[in-house]
């Protein structure tokens, strides 16, 4: 007979409630979104049963934004006030943008520090407030749908992303007021869609060709564990590229001279329809007379479009044998196709010849990452507590310190597994230094005007020594998310600094919180009481997550003193949640939090033990997997 | 910043005996089995002084991984566990003649920016670097094994030599070719 379960007082009785995470595809050229709902993953239509949104924001009206299709209908009108490719300038200063806003026609601000703004009819706007007003409507929908708020959302980028493009898309969705899981690249993402299916075994090349991006990955796939061995990409390559090449040569040809903005719009246009069209036909006519008035049509069969999009595509060829050497393997099992731009047959071609693979494609190359993001969602959020899934990523490109001479040393090189957590040793090179400016850089080259600068930071107070006496610790880290922290400390004294990254191009936070204001018009009291609100959830989180593992493990691990304090300080915490002091019970759950920290390291370091005696089991049935072969 | 303390050695912490020659099929099951328990997304939901624990403790069990997986970093590890700090190594001496091998492939290198077709040339020569690195691994392995320590640390001081040739090559082709 099976005996009755009966839930603590105060614990949720229905321990399976389904929590709704989505996962989004935030695309340079159309954005997704996606959710598993009763065992399956799919994309969620809007009210027209579209399920992709163009990630275009028209500025125009100074009523406020208008996201999607209707923008993109608009674009041709006001062209400066139409945002499309937003993507491309997340994160981006002002001089990094021009070449780019020019082609686009985009009006720049002249502020020369922080990120790129437009100026548009509705005033200046950031491309991490366009993106966040593409964000929210994909809330929107999802809110619909699902019957109510998001509680957790995984968004995806390109994995070549650097830390200031994942900083500006962790603040858009800040700014739509969506709860970030975890930012994913989106190669894995596509990895986990097909791999989680098919259970998948062997070694994954994710090949995804978007509207503005390139990104490779070799992936190896093991039970449910999805390790990045290498990444790869070009950042500024991608199908809006071959759209670019047909506009010059239909330019060139058709003879149509100098184009204003709008009439460089329609041409784009045009090239994009035609570029599609070639997917399944052989050749296609561009009706010119649409973007200067009496204009002859111009005609453009397939094997034009290859020559003209070839040096591209063989661009990203030479970027996926990098990446095999990178990652240290000869060949894939599998090659698994992302992205738009890989319908176009000259690209599948290639791929299949590069690889000597058939690339898979089952599932719909537009929604394949925005499905991967919302079973990794699903996942994080708790809603499959048998869900064996793990990714190990990595980050994309180095990340370094400037030192004497304007030269960098890479403190982590790309590649490199996260998290992760890496110490170098400075001292000062001048006698009686007191200070010692840190320049947080990004990229491969070696000198640091060749690289993005991501932060810049000062150690002070170094008392004054001779000339290379002082022992400067400084620590980078990068968390599973790919951001970065940087502490610094003087090792003879203990003075220390840190710094949460925050890009030299990216939002302050003062910015952001403006942004968030203007957006909701807090009043001074609703912001205290939202602070409150999260400090409270978090604290009974503590509480929580304590008294499970102390029921779990504490008389194992723990003496009967070291429990005693504890729960002295978890009474102390929970007598203080019934109240409303912010600061008493932010003390509170700090000191609880430190005090705690033991015991988990405790948990964690028999966890180290037990795992590894778990996997004497694993190593034996590989064995057994593998006999009949051998 | 306080960090867990973390006594085991790398090969300790999954199982293996320290040599060069390592088991890695083993290694990977053991690092893949170490972070299902250990990575921070096991603790999404969880305070955040845990989760901040579970990064540095994920972060140790990668850095063992990166360091075993690799034949350099795993041989720079294993003289560094015999007593040799980095600046020991480093002063090894290498003979005359892999200098002159090393300045050869460094000129073949610095002429390619002048040949018409660059790309077969490179590849031929990445192709010859990673050779003598596979030669120069099992100089090492025989060295350490007969615990002569002077002439592992000079192989791996020519391993270290024609892994940073190999890394310029790859950024010559980055630069050549795009």
């Amino acid at each position: 007979m099976a005996l009755l379960k009966i839930a603590e007082p105060g614990q949720s009785p229905l321990p399976h409630q389904q929590k709704r995470a989505v996962g989004i595809d935030l695309g340079t050229t159309n954005s997704l979104v996606a959710s598993t709902r009763g065992g399956r993953t799919e994309v969620l239509l809007d009210a027209q049963g579209e399920f992709m949104l163009p990630s275009v924001v028209s500025y125009a009206d100074a009523a406020g934004p208008v996201v999607g299709a209707e923008a993109r209908e608009a674009a041709s009108e006001h062209p400066a006030d139409t945002l499309v490719s937003v993507k491309r300038f997340m994160g981006r200063g002002r001089l990094d943008s021009t070449e780019e806003a020019e082609r686009s026609h985009y009006r720049l601000a002249d502020n020369s520090e922080g990120m790129v703004r437009f100026v548009t009819a509705s005033g200046e706007i950031s491309p991490v407030e366009a993106s966040a007003a593409i964000l929210s409507v994909l809330e929107a929908r999802a809110r619909e749908t699902l019957g109510g708020d998001i509680e957790g959302a995984v968004i995806t980028v390109p994995a070549y992303f650097d830390e200031a493009q994942r900083q500006a898309t962790k603040d858009a969705a800040r700014l739509a007021g969506l709860p970030v899981l975890r930012l994913l690249n989106e190669p894995t993402a596509a990895a986990v869609a097909y791999g989680l299916d098919s259970r998948e075994e062997g070694v994954v090349a994710v090949y995804d060709l978007g509207g503005g991006t390139f990104d490779i990955s070799i992936l190896r796939l093991h039970r449910g564990v999805f390790e990045v061995l290498a990444t790869g990409g070009d950042t500024a390559l991608g199908g809006d590229d071959f759209d670019a090449a047909i506009v010059r040569w239909a330019q060139e040809l058709g003879e149509l001279g100098q184009l204003q903005g709008g009439q460089y719009r329609a041409l784009l246009a045009l090239a994009r329809a035609a570029k599609e069209a070639l997917s399944s036909a052989e050749s296609t006519t561009l009706d010119l007379a649409r973007v200067v008035p009496g204009a002859a049509p111009l005609s453009l069969d397939r094997e034009q479009f290859e020559l003209l999009i070839q040096s591209l595509v063989k661009r990203t060829l030479r970027a996926c044998r990098r990446c095999l050497r990178d990652a240290g393997v000869d060949e894939v099992d599998n090659v698994v196709l992302v992205g738009g731009s890989t319908r176009v047959p000259l690209v599948r071609e290639a791929v299949a010849e590069s690889f000597a693979r058939q690339p898979l494609a089952d599932i719909d190359p537009d929604k394949v990452v925005a499905i991967g993001a919302a079973i990794q969602a699903d996942i994080l959020i708790g809603n499959r507590p048998d869900g064996d899934l793990l990714l190990l990523d990595v980050i994309p490109l180095s990340l370094g310190l400037e030192t004497m001479g304007g030269l960098a040393e890479k403190i982590i090189p790309r590649n490199t597994t996260i998290p992760v957590t890496r110490a170098q040793e400075f001292t000062t090179f001048k006698d009686g230094q007191t200070a010692l400016a840190l320049h947080i850089v990004q990229g491969e080259r070696e000198l640091v005007s060749d690289l993005r600068s991501l932060a810049r930071f000062e150690l002070r107070g170094i008392p004054p020594m001779v000339a290379g006496a002082a022992r400067i610790v400084v620590t980078f880290q990068v968390d599973a998310d790919g951001l970065l922290q940087v502490y610094a400390r003087e090792e003879t004294t203990g003075v220390e600094s840190s710094v949460t990254v925050k890009p030299s191009f990216g939002l302050s936070e003062d910015e952001v919180t403006d942004m968030l204001q203007a957006s909701y018009s807090y009043a001074e009291s609703d912001k205290l009481a939202r602070q409150l609100a999260e400090q409270k959830v978090e604290a009974q989180q503590l509480l929580e997550g304590l008294h499970a593992a102390l029921a779990a493990d504490g008389s194992a691990l723990l003496s009967e003193r070291e429990c005693q304090a504890l729960h002295e300080k978890m009474s102390a915490l929970a007598e203080l949640l019934a109240g409303e002091d912010l600061p008493a019970i932010r003390a509170s759950a700090d000191s609880l939090g430190r005090a705690s920290e033991a015991f988990a390291a405790r948990r964690m370091d028999r966890s180290i033990r037990e795992a590894l005696s778990g996997v004497s089991l694993e190593t034996l049935d590989k064995r057994m997997d593998k006999e009949p072969g051998q | 910043m306080s960090s867990p303390d973390f006594k085991q050695n790398y090969f300790e912490l999954f199982g293996l005996s320290p040599a060069f020659a390592i088991d890695s099929e083993q290694l990977a099951v053991n690092y893949r089995q170490l972070q299902r328990d250990l990575h921070p997304d096991r603790y999404a939901s969880a305070a955040a002084h845990e989760r901040r624990l579970a990064i540095q403790y994920s972060a140790f069990v990668n850095e063992a991984n990166t360091t075993l997986k690799s034949p350099l970093k795993r041989a720079e590890y294993l003289l560094q566990l015999a007593g040799m700090s980095r600046e020991e190594i480093s002063a090894q001496k290498v003979d005359g003649g892999f200098l002159i091998e090393q300045m050869e492939l460094r000129e073949k290198l610095e002429s390619l920016p002048g040949l018409v077709d660059p790309e077969p040339v490179l590849e031929h020569l990445v192709d010859e670097i990673s050779g003598d690195i596979r030669n120069h691994q099992a100089e090492f392995a025989t060295a350490y094994s007969a615990d002569d320590l002077p002439a592992a640390a000079s192989a791996c001081v020519k391993m270290q030599y024609l892994e940073k040739l190999l890394q310029e090559a790859e950024q010559a082709e980055s630069e050549l070719l795009d």
